[in-house]
Order: C-alpha cells, then structure tokens, then sequence
C-alpha cells in the first residue's frame, strides 16, 4: 500500500525547484518512485509532479549541433526519435533495451538516470547500510546479481541502460536548483558507493534534473549497445556494454567503453579504450580489449560468471563496430 | 408476440442409446474436435466478468493480516492497543482473541492454532485487521507491536539433516522415514548393463504465479457464511472451512466465480478463509482479504526443489536394464509432499524390470508445497530424460530411438501392472519427431562461431489424467431451445465451460451461443471435486454428455407419445423428431406439447467408473531447438513442438491453448525462474514479478507448435478424452537441457539455465575443469 502524501503539481521549474522540501520527492514518470514509496523504502512527506512542466518535455537541437532531451522525455519517445537513432544510437539502444513497453511508456530519461538502487536487500525487509542500516546485506549473501568492479560498503549495480550510452556520449546533466542551473558532464553525475553509500548522483537539496545535452559527434562515430539479461523483457542488465568509437580510415581514433551491470555507477574502461585507439578493430582487437575490460574485476562469492559475460558483451558490441 | 424460436443445428444428432446401454463413442462429430472460442472470452477480455477479487458489496470491509518476518520465530508478546484505537479500523485479531482461537491442520494429523505462537515459516499468519478501506487496515497492521524470539533456522533442504540442524518440529527435520520402492533387482540389472551411467540432478524451487492473487470475501447472514473464493474447487474449500469453523456443510457456501489462475495452488482452503470468516463475524459486515503478490510467494504453495541421484543401466541394443533414483526434498515447515511423484517417471515411464527409487523428504523454515502443475514429473523428466539423452549418446544410439525401445503397454508400478486402455507414446515420438524434423535437424551443423545450435528431446506421462467419479450435472433444455448447464466444476482459465458446451451442443444440437453455464457454487452447483490434475474435462465431459443423452431420451419419449410411434424408431434432425421408419412422422421440437407443458427437459448426468484393472494416462514427446551464445551463455528457443496424447481432442483451440501454456510454464522450469532465500536471515529476496523471473512473450519461441496424437480412448470414458493440462509442461525442461546439450556440450543438470549458469559452466569448460 501506498503510505500518506501530499502531491503537488508546479507549472514552473522555480515552483517545483521552491517546492522541494527535505522530505518531498520528484515524481517523473514514477515507475521507480511509486514502487519505492510502496515497498517502504523511503517516504515521503509530498511528491512535486513535474508533469505540468512543459519546458522539461521532448527533443530539440541544442547549440553546437548537439540534441537537448528534457528530462521529462520518456523511454519511448527517445526510443522512437529517429535524429537519436541516427546520430547516438547507442543511447536509441539503451532505452529500447529499459524495461518493458508499458515501462518505457511512462518512464522518463530523466527519472531513467535518478533510479535508486534495484539491489533486493535495498528494496526488501532489510535495514541495509544505504537505509541507514549496519551492513551490506548483499556482500556475505544473496550476491549474484551484484557489482564486480567499484563496490565498498554497498555493492548495488547501477540499474539504468541509459546512463552508460549518455557517458560514453560524454553527454552533458542539466540541473536546476535553489542557487540556479548548472551542468555536470554524466561521466560526473553518478556517485560511487565509497564517496558516499547514502546517495547515487551529485543532486543536492531541492535540485531537479531538467534535461541531457548530447554533443554533435564527429564525423565517422559510431556506437552502440549491448545487453545480457537473464530474460527477455522487463529486466536489467547482468553485464553489458555501451561503445562510441570514432572511425576514420579503418582505424580507431576516439573511443568511449562504459559497463551496464557491474559497478554501481555506469563504469568506464580506459585502459580497454586504450588497447584499440589507432587500431582496426577485430576479433582480435576486441578480444584483446574485452580482456583488458574485465580486468581488476572482484566478484563476490556469487557473481564471478560476470567477468566471463561481460568479457562476451564487450567483444559482441566491438564486433558490431567493425 | 413472436412464437418461441429453436436453435437446433441442422442434421442428425448422435444416437440415443437406450437407458442403460453405454453410448456408442463419437465418430463424425459437428462440434467436439473443433476450434471454438471461449464462450466467455468476451466477458473475461472485456472486464464484465466478475472475479472474487473484484467482488463489493454493501458495507463490506478489508483484511491485511501481519505476518512473521522471520523463518523461525516464538510469538512472545502482541501489542494490538495502537491499532485498535485509529479511526476505522473495526477489528483487530490475534492469537488471544476468542473467535480466532481455531485450529489449522497442516496435514491429516499436524495441526497449530490460527495464529499460532510458533512461526515456521517466513509469512506465518500472526495478527489479522479488518477496516474500512485497505489503507487503512495496512496502517493498523503496521501500528501492531510483535515480540519476537527470533529462532534459528534452516531453509536449505540439503543442509536440514546435517548435524546440528536447527529443528523446525520438537521432533527434527525427517517428515517421516524414507519413502522406498523396488521391483526387481538392480545389483542385478546393473550387472547385465553394457553402460552403467550415474548423475546428480537439482531442480530449484518454484511460484505458481496466477495472475489473480489468492482470496476471497466472506459474508455471515445468520447461521449461514458466504465466501467468495478463488478457488479450483468449490467443495473443498466448504469442506474445509466447516470443518474449521464445526459448522454443518448446509451452512458454508462457496462461491467460484470466475477465477485468475492456480495452477495447483488454489485447490484447497487457507488460513485467510478462518481469517475472514472471523472477522466478518465480529464486524457483522463482509470482509474482503485478498494477499498482495509479495504473500503469494510465501506462504501458498510452491513446486519444491528436488535434488535427485540418478543411477542407470542400459544394454548396448538400448534395452534398459536397472534404474535406481534417490531423492531429497521439502514441502516446507509442515508435511506438504515435499518428494511427492518425483520418482513417479524412473518408476513407470520406461520398460525396466529393476528398478529402485528411495525419497527422503524433510522440514525446512520456509512456506509450505502445494500441488504445482503436475507435481514431481517435471522434476523427475528433468533426471530421468536427461540420463535418456545420456544414455543415447553413450551407446551410440538416436535419443527418439532408445526411448521407441522402452515403450510399455503396461503400468509397471501400479498394482498388478495393469495395460495401459491406449498408449500413444510411439505415435507421440515418431511423428512428433517426424513433424519437427527431427533427423534432419541433428544432422544440421552446430555452428562454428559463438552461436551454436541444437536440438533436444524429452517424453513423459501423466499419473493421473483419466479422471473418475463422482460428478454430477444438470443440463436443462428450455422450451426455446436454449440450454443450461449446472456443472460444480471450476473453469480454472482452461476452457473447461466451452468443451462442456460443446459437448451438449454435440448432443442436443443447440448451438453455442445458446447455451449458459453456471459458474461453480456449492450453493447452487452439483458436487464436483476440484479442478486439477488434468481431470476436468475427462471427469466432467461423460457426465454432461450423460445429461444430455438423458435430456435427448425424453425428448424421443415426449414425442414418441405425441407421434404414436415407438421411441426406438425416432431421433433428432435438426429441429425436428423424426422417424427412421418413416419421414413423414415428425414433429418439431417447438411443437411438443409435452416441452412446453413442462417448460424446460432436464437431464441429470453422473460420471461412470473408470475401467477395471485398467491404467489411464495421456502421454506427451515434445522437440525443441534451441541457439546458444556461448560467449554470453544466454539461451534462445528457437522452435518448439508438443506430440500429446490426451485421447479426444474436445475443443483444438483450448487444447493448443493448454500446449502452449504448458510449454511457457515449462521454459520458466528451464531458463529463468527460482526461489532465492537469503542464506543470512532465511527470507525470500525476490518476493516479485521482476526478479522472480517468468518468462516473458520475448522468452518463448515464435512458434510452438501442438501436434495431437488423437487416440480417442473409448474405453476410459464415454468422452473419449484424457488430461492434458500437466502432460504438456512435463517433459519440457528437460528437452531444452537436452538442446543446450547438443548445442554446447556442457549438461546442464541444476536449473534454471540461465545465462548465470551456462557462462561460467562454458567458461569452466573452455579452461577444462
């Protein structure tokens, strides 16, 4: 059951910006939110819907050549828009790999990348240590599902297939709050366990994610991502890969690797990105790079079979580069 | 005013025989056999129908009931003053209170209180509200202070016999000793075996998951208690329920309804029917209790793991020698069948004339078993054709072939080896594999990249699926033509009422959309038993033909009066009665004085007994192809394919429907679905639809398709039918094992496969471990 709240419906961003009080929380699509706030994983004294915010809905070009996506944008309609399949399709795939189409339908890109925790300690009957609790339940347990690289304290993975495609388009957050806008690039958005295992993102209080700004990419970039999950729909990643490489004369110039389903944030690999610049790419370059992605993983008692599985998804997204 | 109008279909009807000669079996049939839609298919897409958890009524209230958090827990002290006391909460019940002061019977003989101070199990039942709204009644449970001694527990059945264990009963973890069986010798059958072959197998536990979660409404007016439940059986949940509460039968009645869903879970009472009743009496209002989906998980009903040893013996021609199967299990905290028909298949499946099987089942802290869609056989198909496939290979032999060299006529493990009345498992096999292209789909290259290709196989049987007394049911046939049909029996998502009415139609020529069909109600239905082990249509189909047949003898006999002519000269064409002898002699059905006089025919069904010394079962071979990524370990059915023999085929489009499902149910066994409880503190950790995994539409094949070996078996009933619900997801995991096998080289023998798994078991593989 849902627990008592108050809902307000702003028409402005300063409104909803004024109207985020300590305890009250951004309702966006609310497939996250209401699932939270039943379970009793967090409560909240009032939602502010941002739904009535215009401004903070659809796809439009931004400066530069780059594409704005308000924050209210769902799933569905990135999926859909076709200057984003063309140009970043590997953000295209990341949404279309979210959830399931009634999800995708009333999620947002911006609630996409607010997501708490999907950890079943976090969401169940357990006092955690990221609910104010004295432990990590996941790292003497139930841990198959957990994070292999940049746990500490908390070992949730990062639950978003968007996120990994917005950091590897080295995509700009924007954010407003109390003190006014700002951006922060989405390589810096998302906080890991050991800096602070109480929050997963740089928001402060009363600040709203308005929109993400994607770069015009150079000529030759392409990209894309690539999910496992244990089934087909309505599921997140157990390991996988977005890539954005730019190709000029067979070789690989720029490059940007970033992990689904292993590390609590969206996780980069440069030492892989390393091992391809100035190569072609191959089955052997991305054998080569898929090794050089999964090392310094430590798995958990449960999850070692992510090394291999990821090692596969970086190689098959490579491959489809090539 | 218009005349009343008749309905009948043009053509003869079937004869009638006599009144007590068996009728004749169906041959050319106009309806039975056919592809119809449900009859209530519109009102159940359109929401018109009504489901008990949709049911309101006039001030009725809503039940939340706190449960233990805890696998094992002492009850030390409630505290229900807080929850009282906020507005609109009208009753608060606890072990303390004098109406819930109940007993509950866990099995014939171990019984605890309603709210018992011993928790066993995570979800145990310990305080109940009612309220004004649902909110409201959470709150108040939320606002109720349990003590608890939190115990120490055991959830691992493998881990419930080791010493130091903690004890779930006084008396330790054993449900009971050992369940044996043996015919033959199988040191000696092991001996004669040119290949000797011995794997461990583990299936994981499974959640029934139908759509519609367990509950129901309870009303009293008086003496008299209604409950609306969603039920697969009417009659056992009043059985139960007065029994419970000492109140005679006369005064509980159970209302069925239409219902979401069981699948083996919804055939008996729970808890939540005292529950409710209690509370309602002490309201003098109804109460609705319905569980939220994370209850269902816990505490009604699971498929138990089962961890089986499989030893067996072949000769080089494929000839069986010895079978010998251990298994553990658990039904939980109480006595639940915990092994229940695991072994059934290494007993009866095959020829063999050694066999030994040795089932152990134990207590665990964790929510009793409940019959789950075919109980035991698809964890037994999962050992057993695993081992076939095995076999095959080590001998050098086609997996269809080894299994065609095994076939029985007879049921070996049943008293006195009685023949099977029809056996299409040989028909199941060489045209299931025919149609599937078995032959040429093994020759076909695996694939030299990380995608490999494969093929697998897997047969069984069904134990039960002949169906059987009693069943009793009215059709009644109005003046107009139109029907009704009064049957106790639950529709339980199958497409049970549409075979009924097709079945009468068969018969009396009333077309489909005339013919109305009571939902069950021990108010108003006839007595039928509950609707599971794929006995519905071969327990009720004979009787509601047995009705019709008698509605048709006195049509013949009302118009064999009117006509002067003897009753063994006339039948039924189209609307008419008509004589054999001569046409002329006819008079329509709507011109009977005798139908109109008496304003409607009514025909009183029973079902007959089964064959003496007989065995009845359907059988089933199911193909299927599947592609694995080998770098991912993620697994794709490609194609599937279900040979069943369920006897007559009643009604093509509900019985694909049941193949399909089955087989869906199936791939969840195979790929995806699991019970997880936190080896730390015992609780379910994926208590929902996202990390409990069903399978999804992007998890099954496009295309699974059903191939009906159609042996109407006349002799086990007078439909010719036999079950085909649980056949159908018997065999199915195992052939997808069996596929993954052909395509990858690794036996998968713990499920579910899933990518998890199957990666780290290739990577394992590839490093030669």
């Amino acid at each position: 059951m849902l627990p008592n709240f108050n809902y307000v419906r702003p028409a402005t961003l300063s409104d909803a910006v004024r109207q985020l009080t300590p305890n009250a929380r951004v309702h966006a699509g609310g497939t996250d939110l209401l699932g939270c706030l039943r379970d009793g994983v967090f409560t909240a004294d009032t939602l502010v819907s941002l739904s009535a915010i215009e401004e903070l809905r659809g796809i439009r070009p931004a400066l530069d050549g780059g594409v704005a996506i308000g924050a209210m944008t769902t799933l569905t309609t990135v999926a859909s828009d076709s200057r984003i399949a063309e140009r970043y399709p590997a953000l295209s795939r990341g949404v279309t790999a979210a959830a399931s189409p009634q999800l995708r339908n009333q999620g947002t890109i911006g609630g996409n990348i607010c997501q708490r925790p999907r950890c079943w300690y976090y969401r169940g009957e357990f006092q955690c240590a990221r609910k104010g609790g004295e432990k990590c339940y996941a790292a003497e347990g139930e841990n198959q599902f957990h994070c292999v690289f940049g746990g500490e304290v908390c070992f949730y993975v990062h639950p978003s297939d968007a996120a990994p495609a917005l950091v590897a388009l080295e995509a700009m957050v924007r954010i407003v709050g109390p003190s006014g806008a700002r951006s922060v690039a989405a390589d810096a958005f998302f906080v890991l366990p050991s800096k602070d295992y109480t929050r997963e993102t740089v928001l402060g209080p009363g600040e709203i994610v308005t929109g993400i700004v994607l770069p015009a990419q150079p000529r030759g970039t392409y990209g894309t991502y690539r999910k496992v999950r244990a089934r087909g729909a309505w599921d997140f990643a157990l390991a996988g890969a977005a890539v954005v490489a730019t190709i000029a004369e067979g070789r690989v110039g720029r490059v940007r690797i970033v992990l689904s389903g292993v590390a609590p944030i969206p996780w980069r690999v440069p030492e892989a990105e390393r091992v391809l610049v100035g190569q072609r790419l191959s089955a052997k370059s991305a054998a080569k790079a898929a090794a050089a992605a999964v090392e310094g993983a430590e798995p958990l008692a449960q999850n070692a079979y992510k090394v291999d599985m990821l090692r596969g998804a970086v190689e098959e997204a490579l491959l489809e580069l090539a | 005013m218009r005349p009343p109008e008749l309905y009948f279909i043009d053509g003869a009807l079937p004869e009638t025989p006599a009144p007590d000669d068996r009728p004749e079996p169906w041959t050319e049939t106009r309806v039975v056999g056919s592809r119809r839609t449900r009859i209530d298919g519109f009102d159940r897409v359109s929401g018109a129908a009504v489901y008990p958890s949709d049911v309101l009524l006039p001030g009725m209230l809503y039940a939340a009931v706190l449960r233990c958090p805890h696998p094992q827990a002492r009850v030390k002290k409630v505290d229900t003053s807080a929850a009282a006391k906020m507005p609109g909460v009208r009753a608060v019940i606890t072990g303390a209170t004098p109406a819930a002061d109940l007993r509950w019977y866990y099995s014939r003989t171990v019984f605890t209180k309603l709210f018992d101070p011993a928790c066993r199990f995570e979800s145990e039942a310990v305080a109940a509200v009612a309220a004004d709204t649902p909110q409201l009644a959470w709150d108040a449970v939320r606002a109720i202070n349990v003590e608890y001694e939190v115990l120490p527990f055991v959830v691992d059945e493998r881990a419930a016999l080791a010493a130091g264990a903690p004890p779930v009963h006084d008396g330790g973890n054993r449900v009971a000793e050992p369940e044996k069986y043996s015919r033959g010798d199988v040191a000696k059958g092991f001996a004669e075996a040119n290949t000797v072959l011995e794997a461990s197998y583990r299936t994981a536990t499974e959640i029934h998951c139908p759509t519609e979660p367990h509950g129901c409404v309870a009303r009293w007016d008086g003496p008299r208690l209604t409950i609306w439940e969603s039920t697969q059986g009417v009659y056992p949940v009043q059985q139960r329920v007065a029994t419970s509460l000492e109140m005679p039968l006369a005064n509980v009645r159970v209302i069925g309804s239409y219902m979401g869903g069981g699948f083996g879970s919804k055939l008996q009472a729970d808890k939540y029917n005292l529950i409710a009743a209690a509370l309602a009496k002490l309201t003098a209002r109804p109460v609705k209790l319905f569980l939220t989906r994370e209850e269902t998980f816990l505490c009604v009903g699971n498929r138990p793991a089962a961890n089986m040893k499989l030893k067996a013996g072949v000769r080089k021609d494929g000839t069986l020698t010895a079978l010998e199967l251990t298994v553990l299990g658990t039904g939980g905290a109480y006595p639940a069948g915990g092994t229940s028909l695991v072994d059934w298949l290494v007993r009866d499946l095959y020829t063999c004339p050694n066999v030994r099987t040795e089932s152990t089942d134990v207590y665990t802290n964790a929510g009793p078993a409940r019959a789950f869609r075919a109980p035991g056989h698809p964890q037994g198909a999962w050992a057993l054709e695993q081992m076939m496939d095995a076999l095959a290979e080590a001998i050098g032999i086609d997996p269809v072939d080894l299994r065609l060299k095994n076939i029985s006529t007879v049921s070996q493990a049943r008293e006195g080896q009685p023949p099977y009345t029809t056996t299409g498992l040989e028909r199941c096999l060489t045209e299931g594999a025919k149609a599937f292209g078995w032959h040429e789909a093994r020759k076909r290259p695996k694939g030299n990249g990380p995608v490999r290709r494969g093929v697998g196989m897997a047969a069984g049987l069904w134990i039960a699926g002949s169906g059987g007394p009693p069943s009793t049911v009215v059709v009644k046939l109005f003046a107009d033509g139109s029907a009704n049909l009064n049957m106790g029996a639950s529709d339980i998502g199958t497409g049970t009422k549409t075979v009924m009415a097709m079945v009468v139609s068969e018969e009396l020529g009333v077309p489909l959309e005339k013919i109305q069909i009571e939902n069950a109600d021990t108010g108003t239905t006839q007595y039928a038993t509950a609707s599971g082990g794929s006995k519905t249509v071969p327990t009720e189909a004979p009787a509601v033909r047995d009705a019709a047949l008698k509605v048709k003898r006195q049509l013949l006999e009302i118009a064999a009066e009117e006509l002067k002519a003897p009753v063994n000269e006339l039948q039924i064409d189209g609307e008419a009665v008509v004589s054999r002898r001569d046409p002329k002699v006819r008079k329509k059905i709507s011109e009977l004085d005798g139908v109109r006089r008496r304003g409607l025919v009514l025909g009183v069904g029973t079902r007959g007994p089964n064959p003496e010394k007989k065995a009845v079962d359907p059988f089933v071979a199911q193909f299927c192809e599947v592609e694995v990524n080998e770098r991912t370990g993620e697994v794709k059915v490609l194609r599937f394919l279900s040979a069943n023999d369920s006897g007559r085929v009643m009604n093509r489009l509900t019985y694909d429907g049941q193949v399909i499902g089955g087989v869906t149910m199936g791939l969840g066994l195979a790929l995806t679905e699991q019970r997880v409880l936190d080896r730390q503190t015992g609780k379910m950790v994926n208590r929902n639809w996202h990390d409990y995994k069903v399978p999804t539409a992007m998890d099954v094949p496009p295309e699974i398709a059903s191939l009906p070996i159609e042996v109407p078996d006349n002799e086990a009933n007078i439909s010719g039918a036999k079950g085909l619900g649980e056949p159908v997801t018997i065999p199915t995991a195992a052939a997808v094992a069996n596929a993954v096998y052909d395509a990858t080289g690794v036996r998968v023998t713990e499920s579910p496969i899933s990518p998890m798994r199957l990666v780290a078991l290739l990577a394992g593989k590839r490093a030669g471990r």
